[in-house]
């Protein structure tokens, strides 16, 4: 599978004086310019802006604060208690999405990959992608009908001879109803490039497996399963490094003062502050702060796949 | 997960991937079927749903009474929506940036996605860290707005198609499919005098049908939903795109939240809103629907990927 | 990866300084020579004068988007005004949904239009200290009719209200004769016959009524609210910290309230009286006669069991009753009847509880540079502050959208409809014509304010015009350096409110630890909190007072 690794020998070989390799591969680089020229413009430029964690910005003032304050902004949230409780929050709430929402796709994808009819595949298929292309507002809409005290949840628990539960009181519950919601909304779109990748699994890899005398479900264990890992290893390590980024704009429809205890993330309790305040500086300090820590986990994620499976984004 | 006849091996049967006559290949087969038809289902519950909203009354909506089946069924919404011009220009507004941006990203996308897959490339780390280490840090609301002002993109579509170009994400799986195409071809082609575009147009893009296609859809539905940046670029209301009509709808209908507020909630059209809402959420979500079956075959048939080799 | 090279970001930085906008703002011009911004201005403009620019001029304005009425070009309002007053104005259109998130961009990168209005006060706040936003107390003198009002209807102590630390104001407040009350409860009228008891005046009345209605209809929640959103039981809780005399809770949420008799600030969430009114509360929930999804239920989910007779009390304005609880029920419970009671009174006396100020007018300090800038003045104090010009907002154009009799009382024309007052009318005063808008039209005489009300609405108010209004605390403007500070902690501070509030409602948490709560409140910074506001208080009156 890794056949198209390049060897040490030819990465070596690689390793030219700027001016051979622009005479050898100018077009190359002629093709890369426009895209620099993007990320130049419209991601490195506003991104000195960033310089307000550090100085007191005022709105309306000038873009890049008024005087340095130095870390002022870094210690206030550092000493600000409810900061790190939803630090917390992000955290959890970010290991479960990952937990669920990385898996179930595959599992999805395998199981999709074992029905016979191409119709039928197609369809379920089709249908599993529509949650992504709804707003959330409408998925959050949906979710509190479900979970209400006369919601089809509660009916049921009803049905049973249970006692009806106030999901969206208990802080309990925040974690299932955002899991689920985000299970629901995109295992179906996440199968997409696993499918992709099965169909690119060698047939011959099959015959032999069987001619050792595997069974399906060895087969699947020793020849599907590591076929698709380069693209689960891909997905994994970004996810991981986007890990932090825990849907605001759900929660924000979701949660309530009650739930805030599991609820409340770091995004949320931002926009908290920042709607009452306009305090960019302080938000452009915690920002800073968890753009370190996404960096820090994917660089991390990729060294650690590369060492031990070879495989890495770049 | 599965039961699993692990008693002994099956004789390979010669069929494809074998075993398939096994008794717990049997067993599975009903497991998977009735998982499958679940996932259907409660994939598309809220959907019906949201079609028998569209055709329901209002009173039917509001008591709750609206599940599967449309009650006290009519079109007025529709005649509604459908009757005001803004919607329409908005929609069309949506229709142009969406195939504009589209287009400029995909361009963009696919020239570094191809460099980056060079490996023997000089500087090739920096350039891909140039673009992961945006993934990560990016500007506050103020830079990017002075920014896009000050470019005089204001009030045009580029304020929506070039800050959001190029998704990092995408790029990384462009790249890896390039990366898994066979490097003999491009030799070949550059031993018959093929300069490199030439070859990325001639033999590379040809072999990245699926993957064209597959980003074509990623970037499309993420414009075609997009409304942040119009709302904030956009001055002028026959320059917004339908999912800032959307929103602003929703947020009238809810609007006796702001307190005191004068005339906060001055609205004597507000009986059919929330059917008005399910009309405009069908009709923005029916063309994404229309035309993703036939981009969608590149995935299943496609080579899309071959896998995301490293 | 690499990180960045120098180089890669010395280049940036090079590029960064060619695009870079300096935001700068001429801090010289404090003089008050207005000799060069008189350009279209009418050089004698007082009370009862119709303003009318000299030559036409233009003035661009942040417009917020009301979807039930989008703006069109062609409205008779925009075509009559620069009839009548020679300006033309360029709305900068911005969706409702999110238009406070606009302007904040807008104004914190120094592109906002020159006219931005609905601000409600404190959101004017966060602009003034970077001087984007103008001190309109400076200009009043170009204002006759804005000055006339405050004088008039003795509104000083509420302008006085918004004055920042340098005794300035920043905003232009809309302004009432009389407090305007919309919210209160609405109750099903039928089943209080049915009941035969008499419509409730104190909030204890509301509990008796309630216990009647669970004795009658045991498997009900007489009471399930809505306006829960952003806050849950934003109104509830508001009417009842009202009326036991704090500032304000849910939806109107206050950190503080000002104790007259010890001449401070107490913090509202900790005071004895919100702890009475959570005993009232968990009182009603105990005793399962208020529903516990009130906290946390959609508006839609509210009116839902309104409509089917699963409750009897929700809180209500005018509009709701007339656009969402009669036509919710008239499918499904054609026989029952609601309507709007009287804003129950509480420990606090009977009172009229509202503001008399409204959502106001901020101006761009950039206009003060322009030619025109006594002409706009002008022209803002006409059309939102002049009794004609108020009319005009909201009436339109005699003879086209309304008659008036001899008497003074004003008709729609047969054809032209509002709020359901002509079913028939084919043309709209809103959607047509831009009248009746919520940029330009509020406020004003009691007279005006009333003319579109229903008989019933009319009731209403006549009861609580009778009733007193509450004093508005007085000023405490904070400085920049500490509004900074306070803010941080005003976010935690209302979140461990909000959340106590519904768990001891709720009976999650027993009132018993009352004690332990202030405490932890104290752990939040409860008590530094009220220094700086009583500190404020202090130096506020020594300098100002």
């Amino acid at each position: 599978m890794n056949s198209r690794l390049p060897g040490p020998a030819r990465r070596r070989a690689g390793r030219r004086t700027w001016r051979q390799a622009l005479r050898r591969d100018w077009q190359l680089y002629s093709l890369a310019v426009l895209p620099l020229l993007f990320f130049l413009v419209f991601r490195y430029l506003p991104m000195l802006g960033n310089v307000i964690a550090f100085r007191r910005f005022q709105p309306g003032g000038s873009v890049f604060g008024e005087r340095w304050v130095g870390l002022r902004y870094v210690r206030m949230f550092m000493t600000d208690s409810t900061f790190w409780d939803v630090f917390t929050n992000t955290l959890v709430l970010g290991a479960l999405t990952l937990l669920f929402c990385f898996p179930l796709p595959i599992v999805l994808a395998l199981l999709l990959n074992e029905l016979r009819s191409r119709r039928l595949k197609r369809f379920v298929q089709s249908v599993s992608y529509l949650p992504h292309f709804l707003s959330i507002v409408i998925v959050a809409a949906m979710v509190m009908q479900l979970v209400s005290m006369d919601g089809t949840l509660n009916q049921f628990v009803r049905a049973v001879g249970g006692e009806a539960v106030p999901f969206l009181q208990q802080a309990g519950w925040f974690r299932t109803i955002y899991v689920s919601s985000e299970v629901w909304q995109t295992v179906g779109w996440g199968t997409i490039l696993y499918l992709a990748a099965l169909t690119a699994v060698d047939e011959d890899l099959y015959e032999a497996a069987r001619i050792d005398g595997a069974n399906r479900w060895r087969q699947t264990w020793h020849v599907t399963l590591p076929g698709i890992r380069p693209t689960m290893v891909t997905l994994l390590i970004l996810n991981i490094g986007t890990f932090m980024a825990v849907g605001f704009e759900k929660i924000l429809l979701l949660y309530n003062p009650l739930t805030y205890p599991t609820a409340d993330v770091i995004s949320t309790y931002l926009f908290r502050v920042g709607i009452v305040s306009n305090n960019f500086s302080y938000a452009a300090a915690i920002g800073l702060f968890e753009s370190v820590i996404g960096l820090t986990l994917v660089l991390s994620a990729n060294a650690i796949s590369r060492r031990a499976v070879g495989t890495s984004l770049w | 997960m599965v039961t699993i006849d692990k008693s002994a091996a099956a004789p390979p049967t010669g069929r494809r991937h074998g075993a398939h006559t096994s008794r717990g290949y049997r067993v599975f087969r009903v497991v998977n079927a009735i998982v499958l038809t679940g996932v259907v289902l409660v994939t598309l519950y809220p959907f019906v749903n949201i079609v028998a909203r569209s055709l329901s009354d209002n009173a039917y909506i509001v008591s709750g009474e609206v599940n599967l089946i449309p009650r006290g069924f009519n079109l007025v919404a529709y005649r509604a929506v459908m009757s005001d011009p803004m919607f329409w220009t908005n929609y069309r507004n949506t229709v142009v940036y969406t195939v504009v941006a589209t287009a400029v990203s995909i361009v963009l996308t696919t020239c570094y996605a191809y460099v980056l897959s060079k490996k023997q490339l000089k500087g090739r780390t920096a350039l891909v860290g140039i673009a992961v280490f945006t993934m990560f840090f990016t500007g506050g609301l103020i830079p990017n707005y002075i920014l896009v002002t000050s470019l005089g993109l204001k009030n045009t579509v580029w304020a929506i198609a070039l800050p959001n170009a190029i998704n990092v994400f995408n790029l990384l799986v462009m790249k890896a499919f390039f990366e898994s195409l066979p490097v003999e071809l491009e030799e070949a082609a550059a031993v018959d005098g093929l300069n490199t575009y030439g070859i990325l147009l001639r033999i590379v893009l040809p072999l990245s049908k699926a993957v064209v296609a597959t980003m074509v859809l990623f970037y499309a539905v993420s414009f075609w939903n997009s409304w942040f940046a119009a709302f904030l670029y956009m001055d002028r209301m026959d320059l917004f795109p339908v999912t800032v009509y959307l929103r602003n709808l929703i947020a009238g209908a809810t609007d006796a939240t702001s307190v005191g507020g004068g005339l906060g909630s001055a609205s004597d059209v507000v009986q059919s809103a929330a059917t008005i809402q399910s009309v405009t959420i069908v009709l923005t979500v029916l063309p994404i629907l229309a035309v993703y079956p036939f981009i969608q075959r590149y995935f299943v048939s496609g080579v899309m990927l071959g896998a995301v080799k490293g | 990866m690499a990180p960045l090279s120098r180089r890669q970001l010395l280049f940036a930085a090079g590029a960064a300084a060619v695009v870079s906008v300096a935001g700068c703002s001429d801090d010289a011009d404090d003089k008050k020579d207005l000799s060069g911004n008189r350009a279209g201005a009418m050089d004698k403009y007082g009370v009862g004068d119709q303003f009318k620019a000299t030559t036409a001029v233009s003035f661009s304005m942040l417009y917020n988007n009301h979807p039930n009425y989008p703006l069109k070009d062609d409205w008779l309002f925009w075509s009559e005004l620069a009839k009548r007053t020679g300006v033309k104005i360029e709305p900068v259109a911005v969706p409702l949904s999110d238009y406070e998130q606009k302007r904040s961009v807008l104004v914190g990168a120094g592109d906002a239009p020159f006219i931005i209005p609905k601000t409600y006060h404190p959101q004017e706040d966060a602009y003034v200290s970077s001087g984007a936003i103008l001190p309109v107390s400076d200009y009043l003198d170009l204002m006759p009719h804005f000055k006339d009002r405050i004088e008039k209807w003795n509104l000083q102590p509420e302008i006085d209200s918004l004055r920042q630390e340098d005794g300035k104001f920043y905003l232009l407040p809309g302004l009432h004769e009389k407090p305007w009350q919309d919210y209160t409860l609405a109750v099903r009228m039928d089943i209080l016959d049915e009941l035969k008891i008499p419509v409730p005046e104190t909030w204890d009345d509301v509990y008796t009524m309630l216990k009647a209605m669970k004795a009658a209809h045991p498997d009900v929640y007489p009471f399930s609210d809505r306006f829960g959103k952003p806050n849950p039981a934003g109104n509830l809780l508001n009417m009842l910290a009202l009326a036991y005399g704090l500032q304000g809770a849910g939806w109107n949420f206050q950190h503080t309230s000002w104790d007259a008799n010890a001449k401070k600030f107490v913090y509202t969430g900790a005071s004895e009286q919100y702890k009475a009114m959570l005993e009232f509360l968990h009182k009603l929930v105990d005793e399962k006669l208020l529903d516990p999804e009130t906290f946390t239920q959609t508006d839609d989910q509210a009116r839902q069991k309104l409509a089917s007779g699963k409750s009897f009390v929700i809180s209500a304005n005018a509009q709701s009753i007339v656009n969402d609880y009669r036509p919710d029920m008239a499918n499904t419970l054609p026989n029952a009847r609601i309507a709007k009671i009287p804003f129950p009174i509480g420990p606090a006396g009977p009172m009229n509880p509202a503001s008399r100020l409204e959502n106001g007018i901020m101006i761009s300090s950039k206009a003060r540079d322009g030619k025109n800038f006594v002409a706009m003045m002008q022209f803002i104090d006409w059309l939102w502050y002049s009794d004609t010009g108020q009319e005009f907002a909201k009436w339109g154009v005699e003879g086209t959208t309304y008659t008036k009799d001899a008497s003074g009382k004003r008709t729609l024309t047969p054809d032209v409809d509002v709020l359901g007052l002509n079913p028939n009318g084919t043309k709209h005063l809103q959607k047509d014509f831009g009248f009746y808008n919520g940029i330009f039209a509020y406020g004003g005489r009691l007279e005006l304010v009333q003319s579109f009300f229903s008989e019933e609405e009319m009731e209403f108010q006549k009861v609580l015009n009778a009733r007193p209004i509450v004093a508005v605390p007085p000023p405490h403007p904070l400085s920049d350096t500490e509004r900074e500070q306070v803010t941080l902690w005003e976010t935690p501070l209302k979140d461990y409110v909000y959340t106590n509030t519904l768990k001891f409602i709720l009976g999650q948490r027993p009132l018993g630890e009352w004690d332990a709560y202030v405490t932890e409140l104290n752990g939040k910074n409860m008590g530094s909190y009220l220094d700086v506001v009583n500190k404020s208080y202090d130096r506020y009156q020594k300098n100002h007072g």
